[in-house]
């Protein structure tokens, strides 16, 4: 059994050079008109920097790098697919970082399952913490219009007729009507939120639980004898792994879960978490990603840069 | 102790002491669980409450008869709670160790599945082309029916002797269903089952795969509703004790479908065969298609299918309001593990209404105007303020008729003035405002309305237009009182939830939990002893009405538009309600001829009332032609967002024009004008017509301007 807490995270400068030997060959990162990812952009050090361009974020040509990739179809399978034997190909052993920081979570998810599958043991991912919400609770970080729930492509899992003790696990972040529609579409479920303490900063996690207040109608009644709240660091994809397995095993022990359907809404950090106890430890079961698609999301919605941490992330063998 | 708390205390047994060793201080909700989802089959067994209705639910649903159903309603209509009622695991908790006579009883067997967790979304795109899905869909959904009606018919015959007998029959009639190339045939109905979920998984990995492989290799085992047909032919056959028995698939969530997967479960309830049928549970935008792959022939109403409507039925059933109380009591008996037979629980539910403080009765309103006396004390009441406002710019601008000076003000204030009755100075000034608006000279109005409300406090105002006229806007007067008097408006009392609820029990349930929070939060307690106050009952359904706004944004961009729409509709609604002079009394409903309207804002009309957003409530009747226009109410659970009526008097007549404003995104821009012009007909001074001294743009022309009175 894995151990997640042994995988390598540490942090990088903010300000100031980097030391030379953070290099890589490959660095992909997602185009938002947000600070901390373009001045990252600019700091790495990479044989090619490749810039991915979503169309949910609505940006006009104009706007966005000329030698960035974008594609129209809002297809994460096709979508990485295109751009990945389009500029990269066959990776081969070349050192891999990624800025997870302004992808939207499907493409981050499914890139995950697409790296394994071309043999990419290992790579470094980055996350940039900001200083504030630009709204605080308030944020939109999408246009909330939900134009589907579905499972994301590649995540989709084996499926259990018997559904008596199905469990919906929500990383639960600051759109709230993203949780409300997500717990709507496994209504059968019984659901588990978890929420991102220690958050990202202070303040963070008060303004989350106001925000997820919202959706109690749609996640429903908590069964008196077990806990439907839990928590893992807003930014440790290795811990939020581990705690995913800790509830898991907790309810398995109990009575055997029927079908299992993660969904992570909160930090591109516990996003990674939730990929990675997926691919780790639960391919070939009744266990599916699910995600509510919207048509629109916020090109910014963060100001500053408080540190940028970095995660050495091991795939497993496919 | 009066004779309210007396009443309440019937409740007092029913919420038992909550401050269990979790909750430390924190009482536990009754109405926490609103959605059936929420409940065990246990719970859905102890919470069931029948309608007294005919033969009840069963008599609505028909579980017995051959001819599928479709079950449309709303969210919380009861769908779920129905359709899971009549499935196996219900029978098994009702029949106990005798299951097997239970079902024969019942003639029927039924499988309850969602289609939710077919999860069918996963069955598109990928590289393969859409015929390739359509098959691996209809498959896939072969052996999970087949699944589903295997384990129910293992878990109901498992272990008998006839099952032994004729388990060998059985599983060859059924072998030589799959076409297994080469693979050994199972021999046991348990691994027939085990095969279907091998054959199940193994399509689960093709398909997760295909994202990544674009390629899709699957074989198809089982030809279309061989076994979903051939699996209670074989038991039917076989097994005495379910011969007879019609085995009857309740698939819910039947919304969750594409148009094309729709098509397949069409085809099955087209060339459905005996002993089987179907009842198919779908909101009512839930049903894309009723195509078939039968040489694309629909299935029609009344041929392949009948409807059951079940929200309209209940909200239309005059047994609904007993039903819900009944749905109540249970709920608070059972809460609190309290036995209650049939004569108790009937008592309980008809002794509801005193848990909740209402307005005193009393003459005039008195009672329930009283504060307006208080809170005005030595200060002139703000509608007096208004009114004086308005007289003023009319007398500016030569629109006030019969008025000459401002003394006349004066006069006329005090003809209207009532001091011990507010709502018939509301009155009064009401009928001055419809005189001024028929341009009568207003003094001499003044005077004759004082006269009349004289005869009416006194007794002589029978058949009078004083007393018609109060009969019918009283409801409009008492409302635009708590507006003018910075009040909540009064959405109170057990009558005015079950109003609210619109035919589906659950908002009634929402409303209940939310009022019950407020009370618990304000310190009463709840269904203790003494009634919920009515500041609760005013935040709980003001939080419930918020709620339900917020849970209706449905998917996709339409759902903004929709909203957008309602959010219009609300707007003009208020702003004719708290008018000087209303067009239409209670206005929540509106009639329009839709066939004129632009096709974006059928549609979106069309979408608001599938999401029950608005309630298709008949037609009406053009006043100056012969045409019938379609009417349509906002539904009552949004109307305290907008502080209307929540009863259906008075229905204003749309233009297309109007309506297209309203619904069309292509011509919002209109509707600020077109709303404005429509509602100043109905404010004073000028009611629609322009000034004549020119330079007075003061106004409250604004349909979102508010009124400061302190």
């Amino acid at each position: 059994m894995i151990d997640y807490t042994v995988l390598y995270k540490c942090e990088l400068p903010v300000e100031g050079d980097w030391p030379p030997e953070i290099r890589w060959d490959i660095f992909v990162s997602a185009y938002t008109a947000a600070e901390r990812v373009r001045r990252v952009y600019e700091k790495v050090s990479a044989g090619s920097k490749h810039w991915l361009v979503f169309p949910e974020y609505g940006f006009a040509a104009a706007q966005y790098p000329s030698d960035a990739f974008t594609m129209v179809a809002r297809d994460e399978a096709e979508y990485v697919k295109a751009f990945w034997d389009g500029s990269i190909g066959d990776i081969g052993g070349r050192a891999l970082a990624i800025d997870i920081t302004g992808f939207i979570r499907p493409y981050l998810i499914f890139l995950l399952r697409w790296l394994a599958e071309r043999g990419v043991r290992r790579f470094d991912a980055l996350y940039t913490e900001p200083v504030i919400y630009s709204d605080r609770e308030r944020t939109r970080f999408s246009d909330e219009v939900v134009v589907e729930v579905r499972q994301i492509a590649g995540f989709e899992g084996m499926h259990n007729p018997e559904t008596s003790n199905d469990y919906l696990i929500i990383g639960a972040g600051y759109d709230h009507q993203l949780i409300a529609q997500v717990a709507e579409n496994k209504e059968f479920s019984k659901k588990i939120q978890l929420f991102g303490l220690p958050s990202l900063r202070a303040d963070m996690y008060q303004e989350n639980v106001l925000r997820a207040y919202q959706a109690e109608e749609a996640v429903g009644r908590s069964t008196a004898d077990e806990s439907s709240s839990y928590f893992a660091p807003a930014n440790d994809p290795f811990v939020t792994a581990s705690i995913l397995r800790e509830i898991v095993n907790r309810l398995s022990a109990r009575k055997q879960i029927t079908n299992l359907y993660l969904s992570p809404l909160a930090t591109k950090p516990q996003v990674l978490g939730f990929a990675l106890y997926y691919l780790t430890e639960r391919r070939d079961t009744a266990t599916s990603l699910i995600f509510p698609f919207c048509e629109a999301y916020n090109q910014e919605t963060t100001m500053g840069m408080s540190r940028i941490l970095k995660y050495t992330v091991e795939l497993p063998a496919m | 102790m009066n004779l309210i708390a007396c009443h309440g205390n019937r409740f007092f047994g029913a919420i038992r002491s909550s401050n269990g060793d979790l909750m430390k201080g924190t009482t536990l909700n009754p109405f926490n669980i609103t959605k059936a989802v929420d409940f065990s089959d246990q719970e859905i067994n102890d919470y069931w409450v029948d309608i007294s209705s005919g033969s009840g639910f069963t008599g609505m649903a028909k579980p017995t008869s051959p001819m599928p159903m479709l079950i449309l309603g709303g969210k919380g209509s009861g769908k779920t709670h129905l359709m899971r009622y009549f499935s196996y695991p219900l029978q098994r908790i009702r029949y106990g160790q005798d299951v097997l006579a239970g079902i024969k009883k019942d003639r029927y067997i039924g499988v309850y599945l969602r289609c939710s967790s077919l999860n069918s979304p996963r069955f598109r795109e990928k590289g393969q082309k859409e015929e390739m899905w359509e098959e691996v869909f209809a498959y896939y959904m072969e052996l999970w029916l087949s699944q589903l009606m295997l384990s129910t018919v293992m878990s109901a015959v498992g272990g008998t002797s006839e099952l032994e007998d004729r388990e060998g029959d059985i599983v060859k009639e059924l072998s030589d269903l799959i076409h297994l190339h080469q693979q050994t045939p199972p021999a046991t109905l348990s691994g027939i089952n085990a095969l279907l979920r091998d054959l199940q998984r193994e399509l689960d990995g093709a398909v997760n795969n295909s994202a990544i492989t674009r390629t899709l290799p699957v074989h198809i085992a089982v030809t279309r509703g061989d076994l979903v047909f051939g699996i209670p032919r074989a038991i039917e056959a076989n097994v005495s004790s379910l011969r007879g028995c019609l085995f009857l698939y309740l698939m819910d969530e039947f919304e969750n479908l594409s148009e094309v997967q729709q098509k397949y479960v069409n085809t099955l309830l087209r060339d459905r065969k005996s002993p089987c049928s179907f009842k198919i549970g779908a909101r009512m935008y839930g049903i894309r298609t009723l195509s078939t792959y039968s040489a694309d022939e629909d299935n029609k109403e009344g041929s392949e299918f009948e409807v059951l409507r079940l929200d309209a039925i209940l909200r239309e059933n005059q047994n609904y309001e007993e039903f819900a109380k009944r749905l109540i009591a249970k709920r608070l008996a059972e809460f609190n593990r309290i036995q209650s037979g049939p004569a108790m629980l009937d008592a309980n539910a008809k002794s509801l209404s005193e848990c909740f403080e209402e307005p005193a009765k009393s003459e005039f309103s008195a009672s329930e105007t009283g504060y307006v006396i208080k809170k005005y004390s030595g200060r002139e009441r703000p509608y007096f303020k208004d009114l004086r406002e308005h007289l003023e710019r009319g007398l500016k601008a030569k629109a006030a008729p019969g008025m000459r000076q401002t003394t006349d003000i004066e006069k006329i204030v005090q003809w209207l003035k009532c001091p011990n009755y507010p709502v018939l100075e509301k009155a009064n000034i009401f009928f001055l405002y419809q005189d001024w608006r028929s341009k009568r000279n207003l003094l001499e109005a003044a005077r004759k309305i004082a006269d009349e409300c004289d005869s009416y406090l006194n007794g002589r105002g029978k058949g009078s237009r004083y007393e018609e006229g109060l009969l019918h806007w009283k409801a409009d007067l008492l409302a635009q009182l708590c507006r003018d008097t910075d009040q909540p408006q009064r959405y109170v009392g057990f009558s005015t939830f079950v109003e609210i609820s619109s035919g589906l029990p659950r908002n009634l349930l929402i409303v209940l939990k939310h009022i019950f929070a407020w009370a618990t939060f304000n310190g009463e307690r709840p269904f203790q002893g003494t009634p919920i106050s009515m500041r609760s009952q005013q935040a709980g359904v003001s939080e419930a009405s918020e709620w339900f706004y917020q849970d209706a944004k449905m998917i996709g961009r339409e759902g903004q538009l929709v909203m957008d729409g309602i959010n219009r509709l609300g707007t003009l609604f208020r702003g004719i309600r708290f008018s000087e002079k209303p067009s239409e009394c209670s206005c929540s409903s509106f009639s329009s001829d839709v066939s004129k309207s632009s096709e974006t804002a059928r549609r979106v009309l069309d979408l608001a009332e599938k999401w029950s957003l608005l309630i298709g409530v008949g037609d009406q009747p053009d006043r100056n032609t012969d045409r019938i226009d379609r009417k349509y109410q906002l539904n009552r659970m949004l109307a305290p967002r907008w502080d209307l009526s929540i009863y259906r008097r008075g229905v204003l007549a749309l233009t297309p024009r109007e309506l297209d404003a309203v619904f069309d995104p292509q011509h919002v821009k209109e509707f600020d004008k077109l709303a404005e012009t429509r509602v100043a007909r109905m404010r004073a001074p000028f009611f629609g017509h322009a000034p004549r001294v020119s330079g007075d743009m003061m106004g409250n022309l604004t349909l979102y301007g508010d009124q400061d009175h302190d």
